[in-house]
């Protein structure tokens, strides 16, 4: 242990880039003694340090772990390729960074899946842990591997290599699946038997494990589903949730890191869930119902955590915090407490409308930073299929308040290859990006500034996911996406507009690992083996490896991505359930193709959904309790 | 009011670059409640200046800032108030009021001491090392390449180092003072490639350099920053 620690302090860290992503030292580390407890676990994020530090999931799961006596949570994040590197010609194990023990010392690792594109790095990961990748390849000495994250409500790509998943809040469930892992060794003094052990675990709710599962094809190769095979094991794994945000544990003594991490700030979690209803958004799917925490609370919390942290922003964070029914008198008592220790507020997603735009100016009083909104389509049509009730009124006035209030930047999201989109809807971006300009330049001209507006506009492509409404839909093919791409670029004119949008062959691949099934796994493996890694990170993406992983495999993405599917199709994730029926789902693709949007069930009636009626969960806004 | 701060930057700090640091001290500070004083403006920064930038991967037990709080508090208060609130690896040794100078701690500080522990590959005699340094002292100048943001440049440190010593610890040991601050910075890297040109035996390439302190030299004098604070 001294000896490794030495070699990597004095051999290893002083030729990669960033040293501090691989030392725990940080500010409310937590250093267990591993004697003392009875589980040993290993929160594993699948991106580099300053990504998986940002990760509010990360610090919840950590603190609540590590404030149970009988446990332990450590952490280890994927090391950038000159720590890779490092590692390999050295022949040492990819280590813990509190204890700095072999990943594979561990009773059990925990991957978090947030993004498909980072699955090259689980398996990279585990290599570099010296733990064999498939799951059937490990035996009882190996730690258990375990995966969550909204990825997991299809993670059958990696049902090779993981040996159980984990649906919905971890918060709720985490502690039941250590007591049980705990008790099994307990009995055995200390030895795991696998077999049984999943067979117990498989007993929680929430818990999905593979091998207990088999896929079916027809001869063609068309997949038929996903049936359970194990006697005693559920047929469907419904996500576990979160009753009562109040009564949810919190961490009030996060990590402070010492290196920038991308979201350098304390995180308030004002809500959870978004009933908003946009069809493509995954996020508006997986969280329901909207569980908000009250204004008190949110208050008593960022108290605890500027004490805690001595962090100078504070961030109300959660998927549409101006949807917080409490939010203008919370940033308001939340700026007035804090702004004599000069710390500022910040609000990260932001609703197109001059409500936001009040709440932004309120932001402004201790700290001045960008503005972006996302009307996601150009043309009303197209925003109604995809159920995104904004308008082009809203924009203008939006646009009107921004500049007005000094702002002569503005950042507008907009979304290609959407369903039923035609060049009509691309032009809509064009032009409603100009219209946007020339009212900026209106406002700035008649408040008498000199300064000259930019817009910028940003344009990802369609990945449909699943367990949302637009889970049968083709992706557009990658030459019509490019198409599409550049024909925007010639219709967005002038330098007062800045133009960007997503590589097109990772936005290919996010669809094929987002609907794809267990075939996936070893197309997945030959990716690694080829050398796959840091996919999201557009150096490190190796687009023609891929190619050669899928022809290697006889894997046709295309078949994936591409192709449409019926209400009768067969999905790799039917057995795995958000609580939002199936039913509901296509009939709000049927709406979208009939041009009908939908309410959103906090100020209108209840859609029935499901989420409420099937699951002992219900809505919980704050405002006037 | 004004407090100069004497801190260390020990093994688990090591690899903090000088604006981790800086980020890390505001922290510490900010947990330690104390009565910041900020600047004015969109986007405040509490008023801290230090004294001079450490290196990543280089330890120190006599590095300063000067911390401007907006009201009154005895040093020791503060000192005991920073004990519970630093992160492993950074500790405030000493904290006394400003009362004497005018000038920032960046602009008096000209002279740094450094020790350098060096693996050895072979087994070396002290007389090895006061040989190595003596020839090296004979030499009319010590001419090394700098990389500058106009291209590389050849300069002369013999003037910047001012006092150089070694010895035989199972490592070989130096111990240096070296001009540093707005006159001129001489780095201990420096120093050991102008030994090396002139030993007789080879290096090891995992180097440890620790500062010792920053100081303020005059003619013979050397004084240090609390003192003259």
């Amino acid at each position: 242990m001294r000896q490794f620690k030495q070699v990597l302090e004095e051999e290893i860290l002083p030729n990669v880039k960033k040293p501090l992503r691989y030392l725990g030292n940080e500010y409310n580390v937590v250093k267990k003694d591993w004697k003392a407890v009875k589980l040993r676990s290993l929160f594993a994020f699948p991106d580099v340090y300053e990504v998986g530090m940002s990760h509010l999931g990360l610090q919840i799961l950590y603190g609540l772990v590590n404030e149970e006596t009988d446990y332990l949570m450590e952490r280890v994040f994927a090391p950038w390729p000159d720590m890779e590197k490092e590692l390999r010609t050295r022949g040492l194990s990819l280590y813990s960074l509190e204890s700095l023990r072999p990943i594979a010392d561990f009773d059990c690792i925990g991957f978090t899946l947030q993004y498909e594109m980072s699955y090259t790095n689980i398996l990279n990961m585990l290599d570099l842990g010296k733990i064999p990748l498939r799951a059937e390849e490990r035996g009882n000495e190996f730690p258990l591997i375990i995966a969550g994250g909204p990825c997991a409500y299809n993670p059958e790509p990696l049902a090779d290599f993981i040996d159980l998943f984990v649906l919905g809040e971890g918060e709720e469930v985490i502690l039941e699946i250590y007591a049980v892992i705990a008790k099994h060794r307990a009995i055995r003094q200390g030895k795991q038997d696998k077999e049984v052990l999943l067979k117990e675990l498989a007993q929680i709710r929430g818990v999905y494990v593979p091998k207990f599962y088999e896929t079916f094809y027809d001869q063609q190769g068309k997949f038929l589903g996903v049936k359970v095979k194990e006697p005693g094991v559920a047929p469907y794994v419904v996500k576990r949730v979160v009753k009562d945000l109040d009564q949810a544990y919190f961490p009030l003594r996060p990590i402070v890191p010492y290196l920038e991490v991308v979201h350098d700030r304390m995180m308030l979690e004002v809500l959870r869930g978004c009933s908003r209803g946009c069809r493509f958004c995954q996020a508006g799917f997986l969280y329901r119902p909207v569980r908000e925490r009250s204004k008190e609370l949110l208050l008593q919390q960022a108290e605890r955590l500027s004490e805690n942290t001595g962090h100078n922003e504070i961030s109300l964070t959660s998927l549409s915090t101006s949807d917080y029914s409490c939010v203008e008198s919370l940033l308001r008592e939340a700026l007035n407490r804090f702004q004599q220790k000069k710390i500022g507020v910040s609000l990260p997603s932001l609703r197109v409308d001059s409500f936001s735009v009040n709440l932004a100016k309120e932001v402004q009083r201790v700290r001045k930073t960008g503005l972006t909104f996302a009307p996601e389509a150009g043309t009303q049509r197209l925003r109604d299929v995809i159920n995104k009730n904004v308008t082009e009124e809203n924009l203008m006035e939006v646009t009107e308040a921004v500049f007005r209030e000094g702002w002569t930047q503005l950042k507008l999201y907009f979304m290609l290859g959407l369903p039923t989109e035609t060049l009509a809807d691309l032009d809509g971006i064009a032009d409603l990006a100009t219209k946007v300009l020339h009212r900026a330049q209106e406002i700035l001209r008649e408040i008498g500034s000199k300064q000259r507006p930019k817009i910028t506009v940003s344009v990802s492509s369609f990945v449909p996911k699943p367990q949302t409404p637009f889970q049968w839909e083709p992706q557009d093919s990658l030459e019509v996406l490019q198409e599409k791409q550049k024909y925007l670029g010639n219709r967005i004119k002038g330098k007062r507009i800045n133009y960007n949008y997503h590589e097109s062959e990772l936005s290919f691949l996010e669809a094929v690992f987002a609907k794809g099934d267990r075939r996936l796994g070893a197309v997945l493996y030959e990716a690694w083996h080829l050398g796959c890694r840091f996919d999201g990170w557009s150096e490190h993406f190796r687009y023609d490896l891929w190619r050669e992983a899928f022809e290697r495999t006889g894997v046709v993405p295309e078949e994936i991505a591409n192709k449409a599917l019926t209400y009768h199709d067969a999905l790799p994730w039917d057995h795995l359930q958000t609580g939002v029926k199936k039913d509901y789902l296509w009939q709000e693709r049927e709406k979208a193709y009939a041009l009908a949007t939908t309410g959103d069930c906090r100020f209108a009636p209840c859609t029935v959904c499901g989420i409420c009626q099937d699951l002992d969960v219900s809505m919980s806004l704050k405002k006037g309790e | 009011m004004l407090l100069c701060l004497q801190y260390s930057k020990e093994e688990e700090a090591r690899f903090l670059s000088h604006l981790d640091l800086m980020t890390a001290m505001e922290r510490a500070f900010r947990r330690a409640q104390l009565p910041l004083a900020f600047s004015e403006g969109f986007n405040p920064h509490p008023r801290i200046s230090y004294a001079s930038a450490l290196a990543v991967g280089v330890t120190s037990e006599g590095e300063y800032l000067d911390l401007e709080l907006e009201e009154d508090l005895a040093a020791d208060e503060v000192w005991k108030r920073l004990q519970n609130f630093l992160p492993q690896g950074l500790k405030v040794l000493a904290v006394v009021p400003v009362t004497k100078r005018k000038e920032s701690l960046m602009a008096i500080i000209n002279m740094a001491r450094y020790h350098v522990e060096n693996p050895l590959l072979q087994a070396i005699r002290q007389q090895d090392v006061e040989k190595m340094i003596n020839d090296a002292l004979s030499l009319a100048e010590w001419v090394v390449v700098r990389q500058g943001k106009k291209g590389v440049r050849e300069v002369d440190i013999r003037p910047g180092v001012y006092r150089l010593q070694g010895r035989i610890e199972k490592k070989l040991i130096l111990e240096m003072d070296v001009q540093t601050g707005s006159s001129g910075n001489v780095k201990p890297e420096e120093v050991l490639e102008i030994l090396q040109r002139v030993s007789s035996f080879p290096w090891g390439k995992n180097i440890r350099v620790h500062r010792l302190g920053l100081f303020i030299r005059e003619g013979d004098k050397i004084w240090s920053p609390l003192e003259r604070s």
